[in-house]
């Protein structure tokens, strides 16, 4: 009897209790966390899905802009020629020129400030849909750059990750966690606020003129040649950016495409070459591609008039470049007619 | 590892998760484990120099508490010296070798001491002042010494506050490393609404600014005057809103496991006068120089000219401490000379204040000092945010020219940039002045409150900049 009573009174009831309670409060306190975690979870999703869905009717609803370009490029157009490339694609090859010569219609891809990483999402969206007759893919020096700021660029192709499959992988390239942040409906439309607002508008039309995808530069440049030694100019090489290259080729080639690599003119004389433009070429080579060296033109070389900057033509330059871009192609064309 | 990548993100919800399930005399280890692993992230070598810092802090705590007299003072000022002296090493021999060269240079002598090519140990300054912290308060007779070398090695390292603060004091943070944390799930929620408001205003804010500062900041000979203005008003919102949304995140992250770490900013952006910013401030850093070298100076109890010189010394110390650069050095002198030139014109300010007849118009009268004190800061961060004192200078020329156009960089990022400001000029003005009045963040109705979080979390999805990098204070 003692024993027992000793044992009751040894134990210490108080502290049982407490510790009873503040097993129950945690239990309590993570069963809250949970609901209340799940509730909040809800409301931003909601918020998320709603929200989210709004960018997305407005921004493939807009009717002017670079978004615009891009979507009409990825979504609508079905012209017989494509251009694609960067800045010298986007400012420098008139569609209304090769049209008239060729008498195939034609649509102007490029992006000012665009990587590979982009032509190649462009034209996984385009081939889901048609296969044009003829690509033109400009290829421009340091085009195979290693930069942090080409695949942050990759930004412009996110509202396509959830409606265009196809584009995923170079989507993906962005970084190891876009995955997980384009669960967000919202996401895709980071930044792209005030773009899409006035993409819906007609300001943009106001602002530059765009035809067929090409954009005129308007200015003229007064200074006198200079010599770029280009071997000089060292730089690491994004593999990501040569293979994108490479399956660009492999795609075109794949779906019967008639595909022409085409370097437009500088206004520099260079002596040797850039690292990217030795790879393109050795590429293009080995795929049996026609590649189309326009960078020692004399016509370009000897007047600084045709240009807007050393390495942008302006709209006169733009004229002569395009019709002779033109004549190429029909002459390739007849050529293989025959 | 940046608190503004998923790394972080996964990083903080293993650790938390652990921490409360592992049993309480276990959580130190996890807690030190995973420090080292945050520190490590960074440059892995460099916890070496974190680890000899608390070897010779963790015994010269003890050493100091065992002795007496001028041995306890001897320990202390070995501890101060290997601290001190790993900053110097680190932090500003280059420095000091660059202007002995230019020194040199002058006497038409080259300097023959190398220098060295070593990267600064991120958040040196930030974890070597905690660090000295801890023995100056044992030397006193404030804190007992922490016999736990993993405990004591937890105080330093403690990850949420490791790289950027607040620069903790060993009497708030060092028992509670002992205490029992319960899950309490609305202190978790509460840190984590934090963390959220922490992100929201590094990502939207300034992110967002960071974009129009850098392209004007970096090229500064190609800009206007305009835009350099513009740039500068935003640089002081961008770098409020970078630090202190750090400042949150570890606020946040330590509240969610159960620790309280001190406030480090009180809306420094209505401060009234330049003495009342740096009370609001930084307040870790601005209360650790008033504790450990202005009040033993004599503080303001000496002769007024000593005071003045008090004043100076303390900020361009701080001005050091920002950065090896005489920029930084600069920033701090116009930051004392404006507290010592408030103090000498009192007087004289408020017999202007008086004639003019501004203090009958209390709103209008707060509205001005707020506004005067703002460009005053502001003026001082063009030193702070620029890269060298010619280029502040040209900038500050620039700026008095006011021609030009502020339309660097396109529209659209000027409108980010303004909506950004604007919304945090918003939520502060409502904390400073309404308190009490209608509230989003804290409304009692749950749904209320969560839908206003999921706004934050929508406007960081939609306006958060996710390339922007890494935060402005980690340099330091």
């Amino acid at each position: 009897m003692t024993e027992v009573n000793l044992f009751i009174f040894n134990f210490d009831y108080s502290q049982s209790i407490e510790m009873g309670f503040k097993k129950l409060s945690a239990v309590n306190g993570y069963q809250h966390l949970l609901i209340k975690t799940g509730a909040f979870i809800i409301l931003a999703f909601i918020a998320d899905f709603f929200v989210g869905g709004i960018f997305h009717y407005f921004y493939f609803k807009q009717s002017s802009g670079w978004e615009y370009r891009t979507k009409y490029s990825i979504e609508d157009t079905r012209a017989d020629v494509l251009i694609f490339g960067a800045s010298r694609a986007q400012q420098q090859y008139n569609p209304d020129y090769i049209e008239k010569k060729t008498g195939l219609t034609c649509y102007n891809t490029g992006r000012d400030g665009e990587p590979v990483f982009y032509y190649y999402g462009v034209l996984q969206g385009v081939l889901k849909r048609y296969t044009p007759k003829i690509i033109i893919l400009d290829v421009e020096n340091n085009v195979f750059r290693e930069s942090q700021d080409s695949y942050d660029r990759l930004s412009i192709l996110l509202p396509y990750y959830t409606t265009h499959p196809e584009m995923r992988p170079v989507i993906e390239l962005r970084s190891p966690f876009e995955k997980l942040k384009l669960q967000s409906r919202v996401y895709p439309f980071n930044s792209m606020l005030f773009k899409i607002a006035i993409g819906n508008t007609d300001f943009n039309k106001k602002r530059f003129e765009d035809i067929k995808g090409y954009v005129p530069l308007t200015g003229a440049l007064d200074e006198p040649i200079r010599t770029v030694d280009l071997s000089k100019n060292k730089y690491a090489v994004d593999t990501n950016k040569i293979n994108c290259y490479k399956s660009f080729i492999n795609d075109c080639l794949k779906a019967n495409i008639k595909l022409y690599l085409v370097c437009s003119p500088y206004f520099f004389r260079a002596v040797g070459e850039d690292t990217s433009m030795q790879i393109a070429k050795e590429i293009a080579k080995e795929r049996k591609v026609d590649f189309i060296d326009f960078s020692k033109d004399k016509l370009f070389l000897s007047n600084s008039k045709f240009f807007d900057d050393t390495i942008h033509v302006n709209v006169s330059g733009s004229e002569i470049f395009s019709n002779k871009v033109a004549d190429t192609l029909l002459s390739k064309i007849n050529s293989n007619a025959r | 590892m940046l608190f503004n990548s998923f790394h972080f993100l996964f990083f903080f919800l293993l650790v938390t998760t652990f921490y409360f399930i592992l049993p309480h005399n276990k959580r130190w280890l996890l807690l030190l484990l995973s420090s080292c692993y945050f520190y490590m992230a960074f440059v892995p070598i460099y916890i070496c120099i974190l680890g000899f810092t608390i070897v010779v802090d963790y015994f010269a705590g003890i050493l100091i508490e065992n002795s007496n007299g001028k041995r306890r003072k001897l320990f202390l000022v070995c501890s101060l010296v290997a601290n001190i002296g790993i900053l110097c090493v680190f932090k500003y021999y280059n420095f000091i070798n660059e202007n002995l060269s230019y020194l040199l240079h002058g006497f038409g002598r080259s300097n023959p001491i190398p220098y060295l090519s070593i990267l600064l140990p991120i958040g040196l300054s930030f974890h070597t002042f905690q660090a000295m912290s801890y023995t100056i308060e044992v030397y006193r007779g404030n804190q007992k010494t922490e016999r736990h070398f993993g405990i004591y090695a937890l105080y330093v390292m403690f990850y949420p506050q490791l790289v950027a603060g607040p620069i903790e004091r060993p009497q708030n943070l060092l028992h509670q490393f002992r205490e029992h944390h319960h899950f309490d799930s609305d202190r978790v929620f509460e840190g984590l609404k934090i963390m959220i408001w922490g992100l929201f205003k590094k990502l939207v804010i300034a992110d967002r600014l960071g974009v129009y500062v850098n392209n004007a900041y970096n090229y500064v000979p190609e800009q206007d005057g305009m835009t350099l203005l513009l740039a500068t008003v935003f640089f002081s919102f961008q770098v409020y809103c970078d630090f202190s949304g750090y400042s949150d995140i570890a606020i946040g992250a330590a509240k969610v496991m159960g620790f309280d770490l001190m406030a480090n900013f009180r809306r420094p952006v209505l401060a009234k006068s330049t003495g009342e910013f740096w009370k609001r401030w930084h307040i870790s850093l601005s209360t650790w120089f008033k504790d450990y070298l202005y009040f033993p100076m004599g503080g303001n109890r000496v002769s007024i000219p000593r005071w003045y010189i008090n004043l100076m010394v303390v900020f361009l110390i701080s001005g050091l401490w920002h950065g090896a650069n005489w920029t930084y050095v600069i920033w701090g002198g116009i930051n004392g000379f404006y507290l010592v030139f408030a103090i000498m014109t009192q007087k004289t300010r408020d017999r202007f204040n008086n004639f003019v007849g501004i203090s009958k118009h209390p709103k209008l009268f707060l509205f001005s000092q707020i506004l005067i004190t703002f460009c005053l800061i502001t003026f001082s961060r063009i030193f702070f945010r620029s890269r060298t004192i010619g280029d502040a200078f040209l900038i500050i020329k620039k700026i008095l020219s006011f021609n030009g156009s502020p339309f660097n960089g396109g529209t659209s990022i000027l409108i980010y940039c303004f909506f950004a400001v604007f919304f945090l000029l918003a939520v502060e003005l409502k904390k400073e002045f309404y308190r009490g009045s209608f509230t989003l963040s804290h409304h009692p109705n749950f749904w209320i409150r969560n839908s206003y979080y999921s706004l934050l979390i929508i406007l960081i999805m939609l306006l958060g900049v996710f390339d922007g990098g890494q935060f402005i204070y980690f340099q330091f």
